[in-house]
């Protein structure tokens, strides 16, 4: 992994990314095992410093790679020791199958390229229910024997837009409870975009 | 591979050597410095439930100004509360009648009363507090909480209070190396019933305001799904059923919502996020217990605190507690 990538790292874990370093990370970290396994590491360290018991780490871009882990989280014996172990052996699990994350990848990587050209992000019909941003950027992925490639910068954008989306649509209910359990009150709804009736 | 295997067995080593300084280093129960905040903050927090005002409030979200005008009369039994935006469209969310015995969890973190006495120290097991004199805000002489978290997880706040009422006049959250996100504040501010007519407004929306009694034991559903790792003091702000696409929880001072939505197909893996003041968005499109899903996580917290709870969410395994 790179200094760059590595403090870029270093940055989002301190909230201290501009938003051109932070998009780029974002679409790197899911193609990129190496990354997010030294992202949920930096985490492990940091919480547990703080005093609260380490976070379940979880590699999440293959399910096979989630299954061996939740498998190996189910087997421990619940105790303090492994309260403490379980994360590292979670880790050792995902170290043992890192092979199977490249290939998850890959197989990820193909959803919307698997004989039904654009079938995954596709353009009306999207899966998230977008008519216009996901749709226009299919981008048909050819690997061969090529390192797997990052996230085209379109879909990158998709990504975003699609976020902005959520973020308008999710952000009143958000306001309710927010409004309901921080000192700032009904000032809350002043960050939905636009209230509906 | 086996680089990288020892590498990460001598993490593991290292972060077991460090855990028990990482116990060490939490200081103790109740800081005697932050109890004078934590004083204040439940008087504010009380203040909510007893105060009529009316009055104007300038909010600034980087470029952005926003000016909403705030009115609250609270009765006996009932609080009845209004927020109009002045500026753009005229927009309105109107609480009514919202009972007075009705405690959130937000509230019941900084309302410590007696139990601050017998050692609980509430946020401050969270956040370090400092009070020192504030200016005037909207006139009325403050007194201002410096509130700087403990960990990475989550903002801090500077907030001006009130000196005699306790209402909280203005809201800075700040990022890392005292990064102004977000301010609110009072620009003119008149206590007692409100008497000034709302202006006219284009919409008005009845605000939320379930209470189930069971508020104060709010806890993780277990299943579909639910998020397996919470930043250290965040709870559940209500009970929610099985079926519910989200789940909301705070520590007292901020607050995050996480949804999940199943998808209809597959979605190519990905993750974006959109920042505003002091609200992070994160979505993150992927498979999850073999469906395909889309996670948000909304909330005044970082980005990084957003991708780990939407990293830990499990579908169909119970929360570790």
């Amino acid at each position: 992994m790179s200094d760059n990538l590595r403090e870029s790292l270093s940055a989002l874990m301190d909230d201290e990314t501009n938003e051109l370093e932070l998009h780029r990370l974002l679409a790197q970290i899911g193609n990129d095992a190496e990354l997010r396994a030294t992202w949920s590491r930096y985490n492990a360290v940091r919480t547990t410093l703080a005093g609260q018991a380490a976070a379940p780490l979880s590699l999440d871009i293959s399910d096979r790679v989630r299954e061996a882990i939740d498998g190996e989280q189910e087997d421990a014996t619940p105790g303090k020791f492994a309260a403490i172990t379980r994360p590292f052996a979670s880790l050792a699990v995902a170290a043992s199958v890192m092979g199977a994350v490249v290939f998850g990848g890959q197989q990820l990587a193909y959803l919307d390229d698997s004989g039904q050209p654009g079938a995954a992000v596709a353009a009306s019909a999207s899966p998230v229910g977008l008519v216009n941003s996901l749709g226009a950027t299919s981008v048909q992925a050819s690997f061969g024997t090529q390192a797997l490639p990052g996230l085209k910068p379109a879909t990158r954008t998709a990504y975003r837009e699609l976020c902005r989306q959520r973020m308008k649509s999710y952000m009143e209910e958000h306001a309710e409870h927010a409004a309901l359990n921080t000192p700032q009150g009904l000032l809350s709804y002043s960050r939905v975009h636009r209230i509906s009736e | 591979m086996t680089g990288f295997g020892r590498r990460l067995r001598v993490v593991a080593i290292a972060a077991l050597v460090f855990t028990p300084v990482g116990a060490l280093a939490v200081p103790p129960a109740c800081p005697e410095s932050d109890v004078p905040g934590l004083k204040w903050l439940e008087k504010m927090s009380r203040s909510a439930q007893t105060l009529n005002y009316e009055g104007v409030v300038t909010i600034q979200r980087g470029e952005d100004m926003d000016v909403v005008q705030v009115s609250r009369n609270a009765g006996r039994d009932a609080i009845n509360e209004s927020l109009t935006r002045l500026t753009g469209p005229g927009e309105q969310v109107v609480r009514k009648a919202h009972p007075q015995a009705c405690v959130h969890p937000g509230s019941e973190m900084l309302q410590l009363g007696d139990a601050l006495n017998r050692g609980q120290c509430g946020i401050s097991q969270y956040y370090r507090l400092k009070v020192t004199d504030g200016d005037r805000v909207a006139g009325r002489r403050a007194v201002r909480i410096k509130v700087q978290p403990r960990d990475m997880y989550r903002f801090g706040y500077v907030m001006d209070l009130d000196r005699e009422t306790g209402l909280l006049l203005t809201t800075k959250i700040m990022g890392p190396g005292d990064r102004l996100l977000e301010k609110s504040q009072f620009a003119s501010l008149k206590y007692g019933p409100p008497t000034a007519e709302p202006s006219p407004v284009q919409s008005e929306q009845q605000a939320e305001q379930t209470c189930s009694d069971d508020a104060s034991e709010a806890k993780a559903e277990h299943g579909p799904w639910s998020p397996g790792w919470l930043p250290n003091g965040f709870r559940m702000t209500e009970a929610v059923d099985r079926t519910s696409a989200r789940r909301s929880y705070t520590d007292g001072l901020s607050a995050f919502s996480v949804f999940v939505e199943e998808l209809p197909r597959d979605i190519r893996p990905g993750e974006g996020v959109i920042r505003s003041g002091g609200t992070t968005s994160y979505t993150r499109g992927l498979r999850l217990g073999g469906r395909p899903v889309l996670i948000t996580v909304i909330g005044e917290v970082p980005v990084n605190t957003a991708r780990m709870v939407a990293d830990s969410v499990n579908w169909e395994v119970a929360r570790a507690d």
